[in-house]
């Protein structure tokens, strides 16, 4: 198998995958080479990321990716996210294949992005 | 153990289990080259020649025609490069549906000097003959056009096209590549001058094809060596490879007709049974005129990989039809030259069947894709559903 059994299983049973009605904040991110897609949505209490869900389009890491993700980042503060690493997410998928490089990217920018949508409203 | 479900024929095949008995005394006893004049080259002279007659017979051509190559992909290169080659200069007519053996090739020649018509297809992938017409000029060297496209199954109207060719004298390359072996290929008929085939598509083994040359037709060798094939292609032929492809014509001779049949049955259970459960779904390529084992249907709103590794975990094996490398995706040119739009082009999976295929299989496969394609509908941002 040419993926880690960690992205298997994420991709088999995605965490936290779907819509959060009347999130505190959203972030999104594409990879403009092949039009992959994350949007994450943050519920905010004290300043963490008490519940998280996302949205993804694209190849079947990048779904892993985005489960992975969102694990990650539940219960984190939202200010830390901001600098959240793409390695980090990458390392909690078990390892991406070289092609395969931009699930974690578009993942870790989608994150980042949702907490500078919570900070820039809220700090 | 899951289930485990084959349906990427038109990717490759598994070698018949008579092919592999064929082939054994070639990978042993009958080692000699066969060019040497000894009783070991004779024995394996005898194994190629029996091979070259009875694919000559199959197509109905003279044995002195078929030239053996490393591939689909070889052929392709020296039908087309080889052509060329005798002419030196000129203009050459494809479509925008070839296999990229074809394309990157007429491609390499225009960078070189020759000029090259990609002709259009409409929306269910078919060449039209008047545009062949049109687009012949007075420098036209060659015209290549495939019989049937792998990713949508479509088969072109060769027959129509070969008569508008001949009329004007212009060599007619085919790439059968997807059709030898599979559907009645009719090479005198289509005033076939240059006819593509090869093994791995019809359960003989990889690495082993060949190229019918009409006698009198000017192609150059693209390979230099020894005197190999009529000194069409340099180089000692793979005879275990050969036989084996010779013995699969043999074997496809007499399941040919009545598997199409079998298949093009199983192929629409598939279409119908995915149909009636998942919404959005579209079949690309053409409603009739199609490959008996081949179904290329389209999701939109989701991305083919991520439904080609939902099936994997199932043990069913399909094919993405837009690939994504290095983070590039690409629609099928194919898709895109139907002009099958982008949402639904990026989810096109292409289903090829085969010999083994049965009807449980299929209705596994039916049974598996619906609640893969809803849960990545459901995580997706951009599915309405
Ligand atoms: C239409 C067509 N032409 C050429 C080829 C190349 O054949 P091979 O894999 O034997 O090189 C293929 C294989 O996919 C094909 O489908």
């Amino acid at each position: 198998m040419r993926y880690s059994p960690a992205l298997i299983d994420h991709f088999r049973n995605p965490r936290n995958a779907g819509l959060m009605p009347s999130p505190d904040a959203t972030g999104e991110s594409e990879y403009a080479g092949c039009g992959d897609l994350a949007r994450f949505y943050l519920r905010v209490r004290a300043g963490r990321a008490a519940d998280v869900r996302f949205q993804t389009y694209g190849c079947g890491p990048t779904i892993a990716a985005a489960s992975a993700g969102s694990e990650l980042a539940t219960g984190r503060r939202v200010k830390e996210l901001m600098g959240l690493d793409r390695d980090a997410v990458e390392e909690a998928l078990g390892g991406l294949p070289p092609d395969r490089k931009h699930a974690a990217d578009v993942v870790a920018a989608a994150i980042r992005a949702a907490a500078r949508d919570w900070v820039s409203r809220h700090v | 153990m899951t289930r485990r479900v084959y349906l990427d024929h038109n990717a490759s095949t598994p070698v018949h289990p008579e092919v592999i008995e064929a082939m054994l005394p070639y990978l042993g006893e009958r080692y000699g080259n066969p060019s040497s004049i000894h009783a070991f080259g004779q024995e394996a002279r005898d194994g190629l020649e029996t091979a070259r007659e009875r694919i000559a017979r199959f197509l109905r051509v003279g044995k002195d025609e078929i030239v053996f190559t490393s591939g689909g992909t070889e052929s392709d290169n020296l039908a087309v490069k080889g052509v060329a080659a005798a002419r030196g200069s000129g203009h050459i007519v494809t479509s925008r549906i070839e296999h990229h053996a074809v394309l990157r090739t007429c491609q390499t020649l225009e960078r070189q000097g020759f000029a090259v018509t990609y002709l259009p297809v409409d929306e269910h992938g078919l060449v039209d003959p008047d545009d062949v017409r049109r687009a012949i000029r007075p420098d036209t060297i060659l015209v290549t056009v495939m019989h049937a496209n792998s990713e949508v199954g479509t088969i072109e109207p060769i027959e129509e096209i070969g008569r508008v060719v001949r009329e004007r004298g212009i060599p007619f390359h085919v790439d059968g590549v997807q059709t030898f072996g599979k559907v009645p290929v009719d090479v005198e008929g289509s005033g076939i001058d240059l006819l593509s085939f090869s093994s791995h598509k019809i359960y003989g083994p990889k690495g082993v094809a060949g190229l019918y040359v009409r006698k009198g037709t000017k192609m150059a060798a693209i390979q230099h060596g020894g005197e190999h094939e009529r000194r069409r292609r340099a180089g000692t032929e793979n005879v275990p490879g050969i036989v084996g492809l010779g013995k699969a014509v043999e074997v496809r001779g007499r399941e040919m007709t009545a598997e199409a049949a079998r298949l093009t049955a199983l192929r629409d259970r598939l279409t119908e049974g995915v149909r009636a459960r998942v919404p959005e779904v579209r079949v690309n390529g053409h409603p009739a005129r199609r490959l008996p084992g081949t179904a290329n249907l389209g999701f939109r709103h989701v991305e083919s990989e991520s439904i080609v590794l939902g099936l994997d975990l199932k043990g069913v094996a399909v094919s993405a039809g837009s690939a994504c490398t290095s983070g590039n995706v690409e629609p099928s040119h194919v898709l895109v030259a139907m002009g099958v739009p982008l949402d639904w082009a990026m989810g096109a999976v292409r289903c090829s069947l085969g010999r083994s295929t049965t009807a449980e299989d299929v209705d596994y496969v039916i049974e598996c894709v619906e609640p893969i394609v809803r849960k990545l509908r459901a995580a997706s941002p951009v599915a309405a559903v």
